[in-house]
C-alpha cells in the first residue's frame, strides 16, 4: 500500500488494446484506440484525459463490454471484459444519464437493485441512503426522471452506479452538466469513494476537475497513450520553486528578493495569490444560505 | 362451418419442429458468425468465446432480474399510453350496435355469428398491432437512447433481457386482452335480445369418419360430384343404394342428453335434378348398424333443413309403429369398441344430398357460451404471444421499424392461402414424381375399395382407416405437386418469363443448361421448405374464433392444442435467436 492509499494490485489491466470501427462492408473506418496499455491500481482515482475523439469513451466502453476489442486484452477485477460476472462489482455512470425516463427515482434504484439480485429490504435501505448521499431533493424522488433537470438526472445516475456498493466505479464525464455546487458535490463524492477504498476510473476533458480528484492520469490523443503518471509529479515545474507566506510589506519583499538573488535565483513573479472562481462562487452561495436576505454587492460588480 | 380441422398428430408435429428448429439453429449460428466476421479476427475470437459463455448464461438465469425487466417493460408501455388502445375499443363498441341490426327480438343465427365475429375480430385487430408495435420498438429504442447500457453493465444476462422483454410485453398484452374480452362478452350478451339468448351456446360435437357407398352398393371413398369446383362435399343419390356412412368413436351413456336422447345434428346440402315438391324439403333417414351383432334399425324419414342445421333427437329406445321389436341405441348399436355406425340415405328419387365429414355429428350437452368465447380469446392471446416473440426476436438485430415490418410480413404470409402457395412451391416439380404418385394413388384407391368389401369384423375398421389415411396423404401430395408443377422453380420461372414461354409448354429437351437449371431448382426447394416452416401458420389461430362464431365449442385436439404447440414451438427458437443476436452485437455500434 502506498502513501496515497492505493495498492500496487491492478484492478484494470489493459494490454495492447486496439479498436477499429468498420463500415457496413467490414472495411476499417476509424482506429479509435491504438496499442493502449495501462493499469489502474486498487484504491486510486484514475483519470482518462483527452480531447474529443481521443478514444477515452471508447476505452471505457471496451472495458464495460459494450464494444468488442479489435485487438489486445482487458482484465477487470481479474475477469475478461466480456464476462458478465465482473459487473457484480462494477458501477458505471454513462456520459449522459441514459436512464429510463418514465421511472421515478425510487423505481429507478429499485430496478437496478433487482438487476443485482438484491432483496427488497436491502434495495429500499440502499436507495434511501444513496438518494440522501447524492442530495436529491425528497420532493423530487417521486417524479418521473423525464421531469428532472440535467443536474438531478446526473445525481440519480450516480446513485444507480453505486447501488451495488461497487469496488470499481467508472465515471464518464461525471461533472458534465453540473452547476458549481453539483460539481463540488461530485468531486467530494469521488474523494469519499476513494476514502472508502474504492477504485475510480473517470473520463473527462474538464482538466480542473481531474486535477482536483485524480491520483494518476493518462492523456490520450488520436487513440494513443501520450502521457501517464501521478498528477502531482506530472504538474510539478522541475526548474521553479514556489514560496507561499502571509502578506509581506514591500520592504520585506525586497529583502526576500535580495536573498533569493544572492543564491542565484531569478525571481519571476511576486504577486498576491487569488482564489479561484469556484471558491468564490461556493463562498457566496454558502453565505447566502447562512444569511437569507443579506445582499453583498462587491465593488467590481457595480458596472 | 366450411372447414374441417383435423386433430393434430403430435409425433408428426414434433418431427417437423425438430427439423425446423435445427434449421433455425443453423440460421442463428450463421447470423452470429456473419456478425462476428464483420468485426474481423477479434470478432471471430469473440464469437468462439461467446459461444462458450452461453451455457454459463443459461445456468445463471435469475428470476428476480427477469421479473425486474418484465416489470420495467410493463411500466414503460403503461406510461407511454399503450392503454390508449382502449379508447379505440370503446369507440367501436359505443357505435357498433347502430350498424349491426337486431335489438327488436328478431335476430337470426347469422346475426349472432356477426356479433361474435365482430367482437373477436375487433379484439384481435386492436391487440395484435399494439403488441407488434410495442415489442418491435422496445429493444431498438433502448439501444438508441442507450438505456440498455445501464442494464448490460449490470449483471443482467442478455438472455434475461430477451425473456424479460417478452414476458413484459405479454403481460401488458394480457391485461389489455383480458379487459377487452370481458367488455366484449358483456356487450354480446347485452346486445343479443333475451329471446335469442339461447343461440349463444357452445355446441360440443363428436365428429365421426365418413365413407360412402355408391348407387350400386359398392363402397366408395367419395360420393358424386354434382359439378362443384370445390369438392369438399360429395353427394348421394336418392332412392338408390347410395349411403353416407359415419362411424363415431367413444360413444356411450355420456353421449346422451338429460332426457336420454342422442342428439344427431346435421346440415346437409341439397342438389335437385328437378324442382320436386316445393312445400317440402328433401327427405332422408338414418340407419343405425351394428356390424358385430349384424342388426340394423332405420328411422322414420326426416326433412332436411336447407341452409340451416337440424337437430334430430333420437330416443334411446328405438321402436317403429307396428313392430314389436325394440332396440336400445347404446346397448344394441354401440360396438364393443365404443363405435356407432350411422348410415344416411336420401329418400327422394333423382335428388341428391350433399355432405362432408363435419355435416353430421353427435351433439353432446352444450357448454356455456362463455366457455367457448374465452377459449377463442385464449387463441388470440397465444397469437399475440407469438407476435411478441417474433417481434422481440427480430428487434434484437433489426431497427424498430424494420422489425415491425418483418413481423407484419410474417403475419401476412402466415395466412392459409400463402401457406398453400408455399406448399406448392416447396413440394418439388419433377414430372417423374407425378407419374409415380399418380400410380400409387390408383393402387391405394383400389386397396381402399377392397378393404371396404371385407366382411364386417374387428380387422375391417382398422384396415379401412389405414387405407383411407394413406390414400388421403398421397392424394394431397399429388394435388400439391400438380398445382406447383406449373411454371417450375425459381430459375425456370425466370427463364419462362424472360422467354415468354407459358407454363404448359415443355422445356427444350437435351439442353444441358435446362437440365442444370431444373436440378438447381430442385435443390432450392429444401431451402424454401425451411423458409415455409419458419413462417407461422396463423390460420390455425383464426379457426378458434370461427368455432365460437358458428356456435361450437373450441375443440382441444384440433384447435386449441395446435395453437399451444405452435406458440411453444416458436418460444425457444425465438428467445435463443434473440439472445444470440443481442450477445454478439456491439450495443454501441451504430
Amino acid at each position: 500500500m502506498s502513501q496515497s492509499g492505493q495498492s500496487s494490485e491492478s484492478v484494470i489491466e489493459i494490454r495492447n488494446l486496439g479498436k477499429v470501427y468498420r463500415d457496413f462492408w467490414g472495411r476499417p473506418k476509424v482506429k479509435a484506440v491504438n496499442a493502449l496499455s495501462l493499469d489502474v491500481r486498487k484504491g486510486e482515482v484514475f483519470g482518462l484525459l483527452g480531447p474529443n475523439g481521443s478514444g477515452k469513451t471508447t476505452t471505457l466502453k471496451l472495458l464495460l463490454g459494450l464494444l468488442f476489442p479489435s485487438e489486445g486484452e482487458i482484465k477487470i477485477l481479474g475477469k475478461s471484459a466480456a464476462d458478465v460476472a465482473k459487473n457484480e462489482r462494477i458501477g458505471y455512470l454513462p456520459e449522459e444519464s441514459y436512464l429510463y425516463r418514465f421511472l421515478n427515482a425510487y423505481e429507478t434504484l429499485d430496478f437496478y437493485g433487482r438487476l443485482f439480485d438484491m432483496p427488497a429490504s436491502v434495495r429500499k435501505e440502499r436507495s434511501e441512503k444513496l438518494l440522501d448521499q447524492v442530495k436529491l431533493a425528497p420532493q423530487a424522488r417521486h417524479r418521473q426522471l423525464k421531469e428532472y433537470s440535467k443536474g438531478m438526472t446526473r445525481r440519480i445516475g450516480v446513485a444507480q452506479a453505486l447501488i451495488n456498493d461497487p469496488d470499481l466505479v467508472m465515471l464518464d464525464e461525471p461533472t458534465s452538466g453540473l452547476d458549481p455546487l453539483g460539481n463540488r458535490d461530485m468531486k467530494d463524492l469521488i474523494l469519499d469513494l476513494k476514502k472508502q477504498g474504492k477504485t475510480v476510473l473517470m473520463c473527462s476533458h474538464l482538466l480542473a476537475d481531474v486535477q482536483d480528484v485524480c491520483d494518476r492520469i493518462a492523456i490520450l490523443y488520436g487513440g494513443e497513450l501520450k502521457v501517464m503518471g501521478r498528477v502531482d509529479e506530472l504538474l510539478k515545474a522541475q526548474d521553479e520553486t514556489q514560496i507561499l507566506s502571509s502578506k509581506l510589506t514591500p520592504e520585506a519583499i525586497k529583502e526576500v528578493e535580495a536573498v533569493l538573488k544572492k543564491h542565484g535565483a531569478n525571481v519571476l513573479k511576486v504577486d498576491q495569490p487569488t482564489a479561484n472562481l469556484e471558491d468564490l462562487f461556493l463562498k457566496t452561495v454558502q453565505e447566502s444560505r447562512d444569511r437569507p436576505g443579506h445582499r453583498t454587492v462587491k465593488e467590481g460588480a457595480k458596472s | 362451418m366450411s372447414f374441417d380441422a383435423q386433430p393434430i398428430v403430435f409425433s408428426e408435429a414434433l418431427i417437423a419442429w425438430l427439423v425446423t428448429a435445427g434449421g433455425l439453429l443453423l440460421l442463428i449460428l450463421g447470423v452470429s458468425f456473419l456478425s462476428a466476421l464483420s468485426q474481423g479476427n477479434s470478432g471471430l475470437k469473440m464469437f468462439s468465446s461467446e459461444a462458450g459463455g452461453v451455457l454459463s448464461d443459461l445456468i445463471s438465469l435469475s428470476p428476480r432480474r427477469i421479473w425486474a425487466l418484465s416489470k420495467l417493460t410493463f411500466i414503460e408501455a403503461y406510461r407511454r399510453k399503450a392503454l390508449a388502445v382502449f379508447v379505440v375499443f370503446a369507440l367501436l363498441f359505443m357505435f357498433a350496435g347502430w350498424f349491426m341490426g337486431g335489438g327488436d327480438g328478431d335476430i337470426t343465427n347469422d346475426q349472432v355469428k356477426v356479433y361474435v365475429s365482430f367482437v373477436l375480430r375487433a379484439i384481435s385487430w386492436l391487440t395484435l398491432p399494439m403488441a407488434l408495435v410495442l415489442s418491435s420498438f422496445g429493444i431498438p429504442e433502448d439501444i438508441r437512447v442507450r438505456s440498455l447500457h445501464t442494464v448490460v453493465t449490470k449483471p443482467a444476462r442478455r438472455l434475461e433481457i430477451v425473456i424479460g422483454r417478452v414476458l413484459g410485453f405479454a403481460l401488458i398484452g394480457t391485461l389489455v386482452l383480458s379487459v377487452m374480452s370481458v367488455v366484449g362478452w358483456i356487450w354480446i350478451v347485452r346486445e343479443i335480445p333475451a329471446k335469442a339468448q339461447e343461440m349463444l351456446v357452445c355446441r360440443v360435437p363428436v365428429k365421426g369418419d365418413l365413407t360412402f357407398i355408391d348407387r350400386n352398393g359398392v363402397p366408395a371413398e367419395k360420393g358424386i360430384n354434382t359439378g362443384d369446383i370445390v369438392d369438399f362435399r360429395s353427394y348421394i343419390e336418392g332412392a338408390t343404394k347410395a349411403r353416407a356412412i359415419w362411424t363415431f368413436s367413444g360413444v356411450g351413456e355420456n353421449s346422451l342428453d338429460a332426457e336420454g336422447n342422442l342428439n344427431l345434428e346435421n346440415q346437409f346440402f341439397a342438389f335437385r335434378s328437378y324442382k320436386g315438391d316445393m312445400n317440402h324439403q328433401l327427405l332422408y333417414d338414418f340407419q343405425f348398424r351394428n356390424p358385430e351383432k349384424k342388426i340394423s334399425f332405420t328411422t322414420n324419414p326426416m326433412e332436411m333443413g336447407e341452409f340451416r342445421g337440424v337437430r334430430n333427437k333420437i330416443s334411446r329406445k328405438l321402436e317403429r309403429p307396428g313392430d314389436e321389436k325394440t332396440y336400445d341405441l347404446i346397448k344394441d348399436f354401440v360396438t364393443s369398441k365404443g363405435t356407432l355406425t350411422v348410415e344416411v340415405s336420401c329418400i327422394d328419387r333423382e335428388q341428391y344430398l350433399g355432405m362432408a365429414r363435419p355435416d353430421l355429428f353427435i351433439r353432446l350437452p352444450d357448454r356455456s357460451f362463455a366457455a367457448g368465447y374465452f377459449k377463442a380469446v385464449l387463441g388470440i392471446e397465444l397469437m399475440m404471444i407469438l407476435v411478441i416473440l417474433i417481434s422481440v426476436c427480430s428487434s434484437t438485430f433489426l431497427k424498430g421499424p424494420i422489425a415491425a415490418l418483418l413481423t407484419f410480413v410474417l403475419l401476412i404470409l402466415g395466412g392459409e392461402d400463402s401457406h398453400k402457395f408455399m406448399d406448392q412451391l416447396v413440394t418439388g416439380r419433377s414430372k417423374e414424381n407425378i407419374e409415380v404418385l399418380d400410380q400409387q394413388v390408383k393402387q391405394l384407391e383400389a386397396a381402399y375399395v377392397e378393404a371396404m368389401k371385407m366382411p364386417d369384423g374387428d380387422q375391417k375398421e382398422a384396415v379401412v382407416q389405414a387405407a383411407k389415411k394413406q390414400l388421403q396423404i398421397n392424394r394431397n401430395k399429388l394435388q400439391t405437386i400438380k398445382d406447383g408443377f406449373k411454371g417450375g422453380g425459381f430459375f425456370e420461372s425466370i427463364y419462362r418469363i424472360y422467354t415468354h414461354m407459358n407454363d404448359t409448354t415443355e422445356l427444350p429437351e437435351g439442353n444441358p443448361a435446362m437440365t442444370i437449371m431444373v436440378k438447381v431448382d430442385d435443390r432450392l426447394t429444401g431451402f424454401l421448405w425451411l423458409c415455409k416452416q419458419i413462417i407461422p401458420r396463423l390460420a390455425t389461430f383464426n379457426n378458434m374464433s370461427e368455432y365460437v362464431a358458428n356456435g361450437f365449442d373450441v375443440p382441444w385436439d384440433s384447435a386449441l392444442l395446435p395453437c399451444v404447440l405452435i406458440t411453444l414451438g416458436y418460444l425457444l427458437p425465438c428467445i435463443l435467436l434473440g439472445y444470440f443476436a443481442l450477445r454478439v452485437r456491439e450495443l454501441e455500434s451504430k
